[in-house]
């Protein structure tokens, strides 16, 4: 079938990218962008008020959050945050099942698409608790879109069980991948696709560390979700280049290893681009059109995509090469 | 040849079979995409029942669920989730507050007799207690009215009126607030005052209620008990009867009534088994405490831990905008598809409108409840769905240029693509099933749809764009090396 002159006859028409010769680049590249995002999971950590590798979200801290819709056909006044959690501040709740009363001191309050969308984030309180808030803040921000409103409540305990959940889910689908690669490959290709993994993995919560450092950016349930996703979809990459790699070492064993993982890189590099641009597109349409509630999740896919991807062609293959004594 | 026309009719047919199934059978979308009311509720172990077990937990079930039917809720869809939680559902716009009231108590319903020899510290706390909540009251009435007053000068006084009722006027509100814990301290101290219970709600056979003779706003709870429970009743009765000593009626701890015994009940008490609680209930809280009685004592306490609720046209508005997400990202893919392979991009965009067709006919028949999250996961398997696609592309085109004939490219490209799409679709799979056995709630949704569309995509990709490419080739017109790669290459290659 495919004997080696025609192979490197046909070179010439596709695309082409010596792996090997730019190995130390890539190296680089991978090493800082790991070492910048450590670094954001760190100073989240020792941040007091953050106190964890990444700034944690209702889902996983307990608490309410209040979405109000402002109704502002009749032309909506101009709001201040300010007057809204001195609002709140001054409310006093009615008594829940379980004394003491929530405190109000520090809600937070967020007005976002120009002033339509008020954001509060409070303590948990229960629904009659939630439903005093609303009408004292309909009093100086209303009136409201009927219907227009969603309040989310967790208790901190299930916010700790949801925090567990994900992190048992996403160390299981680690593990259960690796298991599958060793089995399917090797034990050296599964160690390389967890490196790929957690290379990927670290950017990504280094980006939201970073970003809830900086703009006080929270990850919520679908963070968890979206760093598995980002793991599967990682190692599928990785794995297709592997199988290539595999494929052509078993053909013509008597060339060296470098030149199959150029080879084997260089064929499947339209793939992989062709690849993450359709996985994109829908993504990006999610991230202009999907709306507030899967913004973040989309972004981050976005960024898992794409690093992902950078992994599976440059990163995890050239590790390869750690095994084979290199001349040049 | 003929194989292949076999098989393009079998994915016709079952085109057209997904196609008239999704007709007749609606999609289901979950709340955060119509809008409603969702509670989790956590049962917690107590010293007698330590472990909550599936029957535990199904013994829960069933006194929540009648408690819920009692509600009078359309709809609500009551759910257990992993091994000690249970979700309500409620669709629409629907006041959570009172469901979550239905959750919260226990309504543990008993009768105690007064301890002997504490007649005067009774009377004495009882009176304590009428006088707080005349205050509490007439303090309600004066808000209340203030309210009205206000809402008479709508504009000027909105602003006004929040700052008068949330703590501006800050000395009526601590001798409000005072007051209240006053009274509380008084219940607690009322409760020391009876014995441990003698009969409790598990011997209760019926509850009811009606107004109240005596005035009209008022109404009462009528119950009544099973043989063992009307002989407790007796009993109870006469222990108290014509001593001054009073009978309480409790409802979780809590006591909501005290009544006294006439003294001709003394020799045999009040038998018959029936009983009436009267506690200044309004018509709406005699119905909760009917339907909480009636749904009987929960084997174990439940605490509400979660509430979500999405308005309406929230709801409303996310499935337009994710639907739009859904249409404008697919409708990309195809235009990048076919401007990328040409004629087997084409075929790909059809597998790939076959894919989504099969997929919203899976979602129904099994059924999946759509939430935002499962759009999510089902937009990613869709770029998932076209992987495969270009991995058989990719090797078809190697295959052409090694000159390998058509369709001997065509069958080798599937077979060489087949290991890697299969490991890039079982490792996808493994992280589905990690996040849908271990994960909670969203995270399940989106597990379940894309774990599904891999399992298709598997499907359309191996069997769809094979089966639709191979019926093509036998059109004598379209079978050129041509079509399948850019010409640039082609010419090269041939050169």
């Amino acid at each position: 079938m495919v004997d080696a002159s025609s192979t490197a006859a046909n070179d010439v028409h596709q695309l082409h990218w010596s792996l090997i010769s730019v190995r130390r680049q890539v190296w680089l590249i991978s090493t800082s962008a790991v070492v910048v995002s450590s670094l954001g999971i760190m100073l989240c950590w020792l941040d007091p008020v953050i106190h964890a590798p990444l700034r944690l979200g209702l889902d996983f801290t307990g608490g309410t959050q209040i979405q109000l819709e402002r109704n502002c056909e009749v032309a909506c006044s101009d709001l201040k945050v300010v007057t809204i959690s001195e609002t709140i501040r001054k409310i006093t709740l009615p008594r829940g099942a379980n004394p003491p009363l929530p405190r109000l001191d520090s809600p937070r309050v967020q007005l976002l698409n120009s002033g339509q969308l008020l954001l509060l984030r409070l303590p948990t309180l229960s629904a009659a608790q939630g439903q005093a808030v609303i009408e004292a803040v309909e009093l100086v921000a209303g009136p409201f879109k009927a219907g227009g409103q969603s309040v989310d409540t967790i208790g901190p305990s299930f916010g700790r069980q949801l925090l567990q959940s994900s992190l048992i889910s996403l160390s299981v689908a680690f593990a259960g991948i690796t298991l599958y690669i060793s089995f399917r490959y090797s034990r050296r290709y599964a160690f390389l696709a967890l490196v790929a993994l957690a290379h990927d993995v670290t950017i990504i919560c280094g980006i939201f560390a970073w970003c809830g450092l900086l703009f006080q950016l929270e990850v919520n349930s679908l963070f968890a979700v979206a760093l598995l996703t980002i793991a599967g979809y990682s190692v599928n990459d990785t794995v297709v280049v592997f199988d290539r790699i595999r494929k052509q070492t078993q053909q013509e064993s008597d060339l060296p290893l470098r030149l199959h993982v150029d080879q084997a890189v260089s064929k499947t590099l339209a793939r992989t681009l062709y690849t993450s641009g359709t996985t994109l597109m829908p993504l990006l349409t999610l991230v202009f059109f999907g709306g507030a509630t899967l913004y973040w999740f989309a972004i981050s896919l976005v960024f898992g995509v794409i690093v992902g991807s950078w992994s599976s062609i440059a990163l995890a293959p050239s590790l390869l090469m750690l095994w084979e004594p290199l001349d040049d | 040849m003929v194989r292949y026309q076999g098989w393009f009719a079998f994915v016709l047919a079952l085109a057209i079979a997904a196609g008239i199934f999704l007709l007749r059978t609606p999609l289901e979308f979950g709340l955060d995409l119509r809008g409603g009311s969702q509670i989790t509720v956590q049962v917690a172990p107590t010293a007698e029942i330590t472990r909550v077990d599936s029957e535990v937990i199904q013994a829960v079930k069933a006194v929540l669920e009648r408690r819920v039917n009692g509600l009078g809720v359309a709809e609500s869809i009551l759910q257990t989730v992993g091994e000690t939680q249970l979700v309500l559902q409620i669709p629409g716009e629907q006041d959570p507050t009172s469901a979550v009231r239905i959750f919260g108590s226990t309504a543990l319903l008993e009768f105690r007799a007064q301890k002997p020899g504490v007649e005067e510290n009774l009377r004495k706390l009882r009176q304590l207690r009428s006088q707080v909540q005349a205050i509490l009251s007439l303090r309600k009435e004066q808000i209340h009215s203030g309210e009205l007053l206000n809402d008479e000068k709508f504009n000027l006084g909105k602003l006004k009126e929040a700052q008068e009722r949330f703590g501006l006027d800050e000395k009526t509100m601590n001798e409000t607030e005072q007051m209240q814990q006053l009274l509380e301290k008084v219940n607690e101290e009322i409760v020391q005052q009876f014995e441990a219970a003698a009969l409790t709600g598990k011997d209760l056979v019926s509850a009811g209620r009606q107004p109240m003779q005596n005035n009209s706003n008022n109404w009462e709870v009528m119950l009544s008990f099973n043989g063992e429970g009307a002989r407790a009743f007796a009993e109870l009765t006469k222990l108290v009867a014509g001593t001054n000593r009073l009978l309480g009626i409790f409802l979780d701890g809590q006591v909501i009534s005290e009544a006294s015994v006439g003294p001709q009940f003394r020799a045999a008490g009040i038998s018959g088994g029936s009983a009436s609680i009267s506690g200044n209930f309004t018509a709406e809280e005699a119905r909760e405490l009917e339907v909480q009685l009636r749904g009987g004592s929960l084997p174990l306490p439940v605490e509400v831990v979660a509430v979500r609720t999405v308005g309406p046209t929230l709801g409303t508005e996310n499935i337009r905008r994710s639907l739009a997400a859904a249409l404008s990202g697919l409708a990309l893919v195809s235009v990048f598809m076919v401007s990328a392979y040409r004629l087997p991009g084409a075929v790909a965009v059809v597998a790939l409108s076959l894919y989504v067709l099969f997929n919203l006919a899976v979602y129904a028949l099994i059924p999946v409840t759509l939430t935002l999250p499962g759009i999510a996961g089902f937009i990613l398997s869709v770029g998932m769905a076209v992987d495969a696609n270009i991995l058989i592309f990719e090797r078809i085109k190697d295959e052409l240029r090694s000159r390998n004939t058509l369709i001997r490219s065509i069958d080798t490209g599937f077979l060489e693509a087949f290991s890697s799409i299969m490991d890039g679709h079982l490792t996808t799979l493994i992280s589905c099933g990690a996040l849908f056995f271990f994960g909670t709630g969203l995270v399940k949704g989106f597990a379940v749809t894309l774990g599904l569309g891999v399992l298709l995509s598997l499907f359309t990709a191996l069997t769809c764009t094979r089966t639709l490419l191979r019926f093509l080739m036998s059109y004598p017109a379209l079978r050129s090396s041509s079509n399948f790669l850019p010409n640039r290459q082609l010419s090269t290659s041939s050169a």
